[in-house]
């Protein structure tokens, strides 16, 4: 008798709980790129969503031939999770968030007030994941999500996804995303990808000293992501370049782009540049010494430098004196840079990038003996020394220079 | 046709004895059997020692070797010359005339039929009242041939038959050890079939013994045809998926099961071993887990594994992660199915259920297909099906992906039963996916765990000897080398930690 009950109940438990959030897959509209622009309105937000079309691009079994391979609308709304409420007027399917791997973020936006409140409290959602990509784009980020069509990639995850692999290797940008902003905007600078579709080329002999927008560039994919933009207490406030924010990644004690490629001048014929690929091995040491009224910091970066090419055609793997000439000018060249880049961020941002808060934190046995410490404006007026430790590695797969130039 | 089997109770239970009345026996056999309408029963008269002596010789057609009967029991009698001073005729041909390898005196007409009916001739003599019966048995059977569902690559080729005689023998020759016991017991109160419980003394525990041999007695029942049958009778639990026994059709696995204190059930007409009691880890170990090298053994159980998991999980995974979990799925995937699903007229359950229930359905038929045809059926047909109903937009390509590896990995599940189990347990989660996703999965593992592991077949949990764990044998889901192993009862209780054999009689690479 038992059993029988047991038999009847069990199924109707399964039948009679469950079900509540069940939806097919395919009637989900699946947002890839959100985009958030000031609205004109106080206390609203545009939000802009980029559906993808699973239809386009995706597989070869059912092509919708006539539709575009993502539909973009924007929405005006109190803020991203009513937006999208908003959208599924408009939309035919429920718009699902849980694919959304990138913001979009315009620099008007991100430098007003509100942007905090917005990005703060959207991750109530569960469905918004700290994972997600942040990018500050130099005009709206509406215009920017349509105008940004790869030619490579029909569907615009795979364009996201792709580059954000890219930057990994080349420094150009750092790596920002969602949990690493509500880590670090209120202990330090945060810096987030800047982007641009707007281009006003600007032709520098220094080969990467560019913002989004100035590349010089003919045809191609319409954006350019170089640089950074800076945040501090959950505002925008300034943009590096390409250059800096790869010093600013340098700087920090692990980073995730860990070699580029760079070029410095040939001490030999100052005309010319030497293409080098720089490497952090190892970890850049830092010291922080909080104990005195300016606190000191000392950092030692490794760096082991591999030389790529030298268009003057000079022998510089034969001698050491010629070696040392490289070495000493990518160390002058380096630091001088960098210490450039400290005094930037001393006096222009009254923050750090290099997430040295963190160790600086070590020093204190209380969470209240730190932030009294008041780290942000100590920083403003620290003792920073820098020293670069450079190792010329090799000089390629082929040592001598062609002897159809000037070489030795 | 029902009055047979209560006029053969009646016939076992009216136990005549012969008598001096030569004539009146002769009837009761022939009685006994309908002769003459069962014309099975031949009957050859004789008179030997110069017709003082005549007698009458009963066999039954197709049950015995009939050169045996002419050599060994009609030449003797015919050769016969003096008739013993004492006039104990009976004695005398038992004891130095007839050659087969067993003589019986039968006084009681019961036994008569019994002997009679497994093979042997009968001798009645006029003015005796004691039947002889002579061993003369040979029924049809095939020969030993390659086992059909067990195959292995490397070991033994050769398979159980219908023959109990020769079953015994294929393992006899396998343990050539006095301990090897084999005890005879009768099933079926009707027509009576025998079963032989086969152990090694001092390994196989003696109450589990007592306890088989107490089911199998206990058994009441008309007829229990062959070892598949009396399976259901004695298994632990009827109402459960889960087997409490286990098949075999190869002897080396048998004896290997005989070895580990397991008891084998063999009967008649079955060309099969019941091995009793069983865990989980003797369905999942194949027959070749002992000849394979320690590294390639290893790699095929985690295969196994891998396939029971799959078998089981991936259809409900799939249909919770597309319902409830669509986070879990990378982009390019999800695009790929949402595209193809966008255009399937039904849900993704019912997607599911047809191609699972089409993929059983194209299994059974290959299983009952006549075998001419059968080859061009199966897992080929399954497929194309799936393609073609991809093409008609039944279903979605990826359905036909996680239907296909699901019972492709059902394959690698050897033994019957599990597979079974197998089988019917996804059915199970993909229900409970539907309704719960991956909450109601780890529901329903949580509980299958927890059931499987308070089971018991005979006395032993299912899950030992991992859980209950004994430390005296590990190496149930990965094999030590054949060196490390230590031949211990599968089951220990106290009086078996002491290792049967020595575990360093290997050569260790030094």
């Amino acid at each position: 008798m038992r059993d029988k009950w047991l038999i009847i109940l069990l199924p109707s438990l399964a039948l009679l709980s469950g079900c509540w959030d069940k939806i097919e897959l395919e009637e989900r509209g699946y947002a890839v790129v959100l985009g958030l622009d000031k609205s004109e309105e106080d206390h609203m937000v545009d939000v802009t969503f980029q559906i993808e079309n699973p239809q386009v691009g995706s597989t070869s079994q059912s092509v919708a031939q006539n539709e575009p391979p993502s539909d973009i609308l924007t929405i005006t709304a109190t803020d991203i999770i009513s937006a999208k409420e908003l959208a599924n007027s408009i939309v035919s399917r429920e718009i699902d968030l849980s694919q959304l791997q990138t913001i979009i973020i315009g620099e008007e936006f991100a430098r007003s007030d509100y942007f905090n409140n917005i990005i703060g409290s959207s991750v109530r959602d569960p469905e918004i994941r700290r994972k997600m990509m942040l990018i500050v784009s130099k005009e709206k980020a509406s215009e920017f999500i349509h105008s940004n069509h790869s030619k490579l990639e029909t569907r615009p995850h795979k364009y996201y996804s792709f580059m954000r692999d890219r930057w990994k290797d080349t420094g150009y940008v750092p790596l920002s995303d969602l949990n690493r902003y509500f880590q670090r905007t209120a202990n330090a600078l945060f810096l987030v990808i800047y982007a641009s579709t707007e281009k006003e080329p600007e032709i520098r002999k220094s080969s990467d000293n560019y913002k989004a927008g100035q590349v010089p560039q003919e045809a191609g994919d319409p954006a350019q992501m170089i640089g950074s933009a800076v945040f501090q207490n959950g505002k925008m406030i300034g943009t590096l370049t390409g250059e800096e924010t790869r010093y600013v990644l340098l700087l920090r004690k692990k980073s995730i782009a860990n070699h580029y490629v760079d070029s410095f001048k040939d001490p030999i014929d100052n005309d010319r540049k030497i293409s080098v690929r720089l490497l952090k091995e190892k970890k850049t040491t830092v010291k922080v010494d909080v104990e005195k009224a300016n606190p000191e910091v000392r950092v030692h970066v490794p760096i082991t430098v591999q030389v790529l090419s030298s268009p003057s055609l000079h022998n510089y793997a034969y001698t050491k004196e010629r070696q040392r000439m490289l070495k000493e000018e990518i160390h002058e060249d380096l630091h001088a840079k960098i210490m450039q880049l400290i005094k930037k961020t001393q006096e222009e941002f009254g923050g750090e990038p290099f997430i040295w808060f963190q160790l600086a934190r070590r020093e204190f046995w209380t969470m209240d003996a730190y932030e009294d410490y008041d780290w942000q404006k100590k920083y403003r007026n620290a003792d920073i020394q820098v020293e670069l430790d450079i190792t010329i590695e090799s000089f390629g797969s082929q040592l001598k220079p062609p002897h159809v130039g000037r070489g030795d | 046709m029902t009055k047979e089997p209560s006029s053969s109770r009646n016939q076992t239970k009216n136990d005549s004895l012969f008598t001096d009345d030569f004539q009146h026996n002769i009837t009761l056999i022939y009685e006994a059997f309908s002769y003459p309408t069962n014309q099975s029963l031949k009957t050859r008269q004789f008179s030997a020692l110069q017709g003082t002596m005549s007698g009458i010789l009963f066999f039954l057609e197709g049950t015995v070797e009939e050169t045996t009967v002419e050599t060994h029991v009609m030449k003797p009698l015919y050769e016969l010359s003096d008739k013993p001073e004492d006039g104990k005729v009976v004695d005398m041909l038992a004891n130095s005339v007839l050659l087969t390898t067993a003589i019986r005196e039968i006084v009681r007409l019961q036994d008569a039929v019994h002997d009679l009916l497994n093979g042997n001739c009968l001798i009645l003599l006029e003015n005796e009242k004691i039947a002889i019966s002579a061993n003369t048995a040979s029924f049809e059977k095939r020969v030993v041939s390659e086992p059909t569902v067990e195959n292995v690559v490397r070991g033994p080729k050769e398979a159980f038959i219908e023959s109990m005689a020769v079953n015994q023998s294929l393992l006899r020759r396998q343990v050539k050890d006095s301990r090897l016991i084999c005890e005879n017991m009768t099933v079926g109160d009707v027509f009576s079939n025998e079963v032989s419980i086969m152990y090694i003394k001092g390994i196989a525990d003696d109450k589990l013994i007592k306890e088989v041999k107490q089911k199998v007695e206990g058994i009441q029942t008309d007829v229990i045809q062959n070892l598949s049958i009396l399976e259901q009778f004695i298994e632990s639990r009827t109402y459960s998926l889960v087997p409490s026994t286990l098949m075999t059709e190869r002897p080396d696995r048998a004896t290997s099961f005989l070895l580990g204190g397991h008891i084998l059930l063999l009967m008649n007409n079955s060309p099969y071993a019941l091995i009793v009691p069983i865990t989980f880890w003797s369905l999942f170990h194949t027959a070749e887990d002992q000849y394979l090298r320690w590294a390639n053994v290893n790699f095929i159980r985690i295969i196994s594994i891998l396939a029971i998991f799959i078998a089981i999980f991936t259809p409900s995974i799939y249909l919770a992660a597309s319902t409830f979990h669509v986070e879990m799925l990378p982009p390019d995937l999800l695009f790929a199915i949402a595209a193809t699903r966008e255009i399937v007229p039904i849900p993704v359950l019912w997607e599911i259920i047809l191609l699972e229930f089409t993929f059983e359905i194209l299994r059974e038929a290959g299983i009952r297909i006549p075998s001419v045809i059968g080859p061009t059926i199966g897992i080929v047909g399954a497929l194309i099906l799936g393609q073609a109903a991809v093409q008609a937009n039944l279903v979605s390509p990826i359905i036909v992906i996680v239907v296909a590896i699901t019972g492709l990995s059902s394959f690698v599940i050897q033994d019957l039963s599990l597979n079974f189990m197998i089988r019917i347990l996804r059915f199970l989660f993909i229900f409970i996916a539907n309704f719960m996703g991956f909450f109601g999965i780890f529901l329903a593992v949580a509980c299958t765990i927890a059931y499987m592991s308070s089971l018991k077949s005979f006395n032993v949990p299912f899950f030992s000897p991992l859980a209950p764990y004994f430390h005296s044998q590990r190496g149930v889901v990965f094999r030590k080398p054949v060196w490390k192993q230590a031949l211990v009862p599968f089951f220990s209780n106290s009086r078996y930690k002491k290792k049967v054999s020595n575990p360093k009689v290997g050569s260790r690479d030094d």
